[in-house]
């Protein structure tokens, strides 16, 4: 039993990368359908995008480049489906140069699907260079700050933005962030200065950073990691990339925390704790 | 489908197994994928640069709509090159100098007011609530508050040095310890939910990519790669023996 235990302990670091291979495979490829509870942080973002009028301005910011991909491109996936169903009029951008094409293509994903047009429902500006100066750029002057779209066409020829002046005309800004530039930048430079409302959503290693903003207002709304993307597709009502994940995400968990709770009974019932103290 | 998409299919599905195959051991496979995908990422950003910058913000502005002042920060820009001139790199300084006085004037204010300002007003909310009748109530809202109110307190003296723990300072200061060592599972938490998912989003698409529609990219690439893998591993075997 004692050998058994000290193999278990030295087990070749490859067998665990091939169990969590399987975990996650497996899952993907026969679901379950585990059941998703609906966070209350998540469920401010998606009560105030329900609260705001048709043809408010939204302006989701998608700052994020394919290292984000997994877990915040079905995040704005959900968001843009759920900003055209409620008829919103929706600015998108980036503050990520690697981001500009992945952002285009899930405005054009989601308007394509949901019959919006270009230029008259929803407008694709592209990346602002800058970070935090371009965000106070858009509030002095939003069109100076985007003299054209992503694909050219100059932002005074275009219908949707022809009453915007500054970010104090956007109703609510959603920061979709894989880092620096993020929620951060656009509350320290943005929120606090042209008074929009905030709501973000980030990459599950970095949500520990933006719960003090969610916890003192700052933010009124966070959706964290591919979890998150899948509690707004809950929402919604629609079965995402999100959803599909979360039972490999589930089956994961669950292996990481019997491997963790595996060796650290085999690490004290071989007595290595206390050869260690000694 | 058109080509380039499943071009794109097959490119990227055989870089994720490049990338992959090092779960195994360093070899040529990820080392071909690692030094592309740095290369490809510089070109990347530069052409995107240039055309949102440069052309876009620049150029355009400058040449076709007249603003000619716009000279002035291209200038400022250029400055910074001179540091790769040694006899003119004091140039450089005036725009570094320019970039630091600029951000620390937007920054310092608006970080303060954002992360301390509000952080600190954010820790000093009420502990107890008038409910109905107004009556005092100590709520869940309440006990949060409290509870981050004592991770403050506590933290801050554990980070506090002037002072000895000892008696009284060594129990406060064990009890931000137990706070920090909290946050930090909770970190190490959302970065193992984190990285399970980059491998849920690139196992999703390997699934997708091996569909009849992508010419079962997946499953031909991990055949070539596993055989790849095999062939440089008898060639390392064989090369050890010789020199053996």
């Amino acid at each position: 039993m004692r050998d058994f235990a000290l193999r278990l302990l030295h087990l070749d670091r490859r067998i665990i990368f091939l169990l969590i291979g399987l975990a996650t495979l497996l899952p993907l490829l026969y679901p379950v359908g585990l059941p998703v509870r609906v966070s209350p942080e998540v469920r401010k973002v998606y009560d105030h995008l329900e609260s705001l009028p048709a043809g408010a301005l939204l302006l989701l910011s998608l700052d994020f480049e394919p290292g984000g991909k997994p877990e915040l491109y079905p995040m704005a996936i959900a968001l843009l489906r759920h900003a055209f169903q409620k008829n919103l009029k929706v600015l998108g951008m980036t503050l990520w140069p690697a981001g500009a094409g992945l952002a285009e293509s899930a405005f054009a994903q989601v308007a394509q699907e949901s019959h919006k047009e270009k230029g008259k429902d929803y407008v694709f500006l592209g990346y602002a260079p800058g970070d935090a100066n371009a965000i106070i750029s858009m509030g002095q002057d939003f069109r100076a700050a985007f003299p054209t779209d992503y694909y050219g066409t100059k932002t005074t020829d275009i219908g949707l933005l022809t009453n915007l002046r500054s970010l104090r005309d956007v109703q609510y800004v959603i920061s979709l962030s894989v880092g620096f530039p993020g929620i951060d930048t656009w509350y320290v430079y943005g929120k606090e200065k042209y008074g929009f409302e905030l709501g973000g959503g980030c990459t599950a290693v970095s949500a520990p950073r933006f719960y003090p903003l969610l916890n003192t207002g700052q933010i009124n709304g966070l959706l964290s990691g591919l979890r998150g993307a899948a509690e707004y597709e809950v929402l919604l009502g629609i079965k995402g990339k999100a959803m599909a994940g979360m039972d490999a995400q589930s089956a994961t968990h669950f292996l990481i925390i019997l491997l963790i709770v595996i060796c650290n009974a085999v690490y004290f019932f071989t007595g290595q704790a206390r050869g260690r103290g000694r | 489908m058109s080509t380039e998409v499943l071009i794109g299919a097959w490119v990227a599905t055989g870089f994720s197994l490049f990338m992959y195959s090092f779960l195994y051991k360093d070899n040529p496979f990820f080392k071909l994928g690692e030094h592309i995908f740095v290369g490809v990422s510089i070109g990347y950003l530069l052409t995107v640069t240039y055309h949102q910058v440069i052309a876009n913000r620049l150029y355009v502005p400058m040449v076709q709509q007249g603003k000619w002042w716009l000279i002035v920060p291209a200038f400022l820009g250029l400055l910074i090159l001179a540091r790769f001139f040694p006899p003119i790199a004091w140039l450089s300084r005036i725009s570094f100098a320019f970039l630091l006085g600029m951000s620390s004037g937007v920054a310092i204010p608006r970080q303060i007011s954002s992360f301390i300002l509000q952080q600190v007003q954010g820790t000093l909310k009420p502990l107890v609530t008038a409910g109905d009748g107004g009556r005092a109530w100590l709520t869940f809202s309440g006990l949060n508050t409290f509870l981050i109110l004592i991770g403050v307190v506590s933290v801050l003296f554990y980070f506090f040095f002037s002072l000895e723990h000892t008696g009284a300072a060594r129990r406060v200061a064990r009890i931000g310890i137990y706070f920090l060592m909290i946050s930090f599972g909770a970190a190490f938490g959302y970065t193992v939910m984190a990285r399970m998912s980059l491998l849920i989003g690139r196992f999703d698409e390997l699934i997708l990519y091996s569909s009849a529609a992508y010419g079962y990219a997946t499953l031909v690439l991990l055949v070539v790669v596993v055989i790849g893998l095999l062939w440089w591993e008898h060639g390392r075997v064989s090369a050890d023996e010789r020199q053996s």
